[in-house]
C-alpha cells in the first residue's frame, strides 16, 4: 500500500480506519469488491497536525 | 521541545429547524459549558443555517463549510429533539451529507422533549445511525424533559440540576475525544 503523505507536514499519515461504502450508481459497480459487497474507503490522519484524508482502496484482485 | 497541544474542537449541532424550537437554549447552554473548559474550542452549528437542498440527499449535497467543520471536529454534541417519537428528519439529512469526516470521532447526544422522557426514544433511534457514520457514541446522555419549563423567557436555565449532568456528559465526551484523537493519529489499523 502506498503511504499517504500529509500535504501540510510532509510526513506519513496514520492509516486508522477502513469504511465499507456502497456504490451510488451503476458507474461504480465495477469497483465493488464481491466479497465485501461494496468498496473500501481508507481513512488517514496526520500525527502532527491532525488533518485527515481519505482514498478509495484498490479493489482486491482474485485469482 | 514539545509542541503545545492542539485544542480539541467540539462543535454542538442543533438538530432541528422548527420555528420556536426549545432546543436552541439547550444548545446554547451546552456551548457555554464547553467554552468554560480549557483546551476546548466549540461553536454552535445550526442545521437551519446549512444550505442543504431537499431535492437530493447524501454526500452529493455536501456543504463545504459543514464538511470542513466536521473534518476539524474531534467530537460532536448532537442536540436532538424528539418529534413523534423519533429524531428530526432534517437532522438525518444534515448528518448524511458527510461520512469520512466523522470516522473515529466521539459523539454525545442531548435529548430534548416537551414530554417527560427527555428525548430518549429519539436518542435510541439515532444511535445506530451515528454508529454507521463511524462516530463513537459515549454512554452519557443529557435528557431535557418538559423543556418548556427548564428555561425562563430570557433563555436562562431555571433548574441548576442540569449543570452537573452536563458536566459528567462533557467529561466523558472529552475523554473519548482525546483517546480517539490519539488513536486516529498514532494507532495504525493492522
Amino acid at each position: 500500500m502506498t503511504a499517504m503523505i500529509c500535504p501540510s507536514c510532509g510526513i506519513e499519515m496514520n492509516h486508522h480506519a477502513e469504511k465499507l461504502v456502497y456504490p451510488s450508481g451503476p458507474d461504480e459497480m465495477s469497483a465493488v469488491d464481491p466479497a465485501l459487497g461494496g468498496m473500501i474507503e481508507e481513512l488517514y490522519t496526520c500525527p502532527r497536525c491532525g488533518s485527515a484524508a481519505a482514498r478509495r482502496a484498490e479493489p482486491a484482485r482474485g485469482g | 521541545m514539545t509542541e503545545p497541544a492542539r485544542a480539541l474542537f467540539v462543535p454542538v449541532l442543533l438538530g432541528t429547524v422548527r420555528q420556536g424550537r426549545m432546543s436552541l437554549p439547550v444548545a446554547r447552554l451546552v456551548v457555554s459549558e464547553l467554552s468554560r473548559r480549557p483546551g476546548i474550542e466549540t461553536e454552535l452549528i445550526d442545521i437551519a443555517r446549512l444550505p442543504l437542498p431537499i431535492d437530493d440527499a447524501g454526500q452529493a449535497i455536501k456543504d463545504p463549510t459543514f464538511s470542513a467543520q466536521m473534518s476539524r471536529a474531534d467530537a460532536l454534541v448532537v442536540v436532538s429533539p424528539e418529534y413523534n417519537h423519533g429524531y428530526s428528519g432534517l437532522l438525518k439529512h444534515a448528518l448524511d451529507s458527510c461520512l469520512e469526516e466523522y470516522i473515529h470521532k466521539a459523539v454525545g447526544v442531548v435529548g430534548v422533549s416537551a414530554g417527560p422522557y427527555g428525548g430518549t426514544r429519539g436518542i435510541q433511534d439515532l444511535l445506530p445511525v451515528l454508529r454507521e457514520l463511524g462516530l463513537v457514541a459515549i454512554f452519557w446522555d443529557v435528557n431535557f424533559s418538559a423543556v418548556q419549563t427548564v428555561f425562563d423567557e430570557t433563555g436562562a436555565l431555571r433548574d441548576q440540576a442540569y449543570l452537573p449532568r452536563i458536566d459528567k456528559f462533557l467529561k466523558e465526551l472529552v475523554w473519548m475525544a482525546r483517546t480517539l484523537r490519539h488513536g486516529r493519529e498514532n494507532i495504525a489499523l493492522e
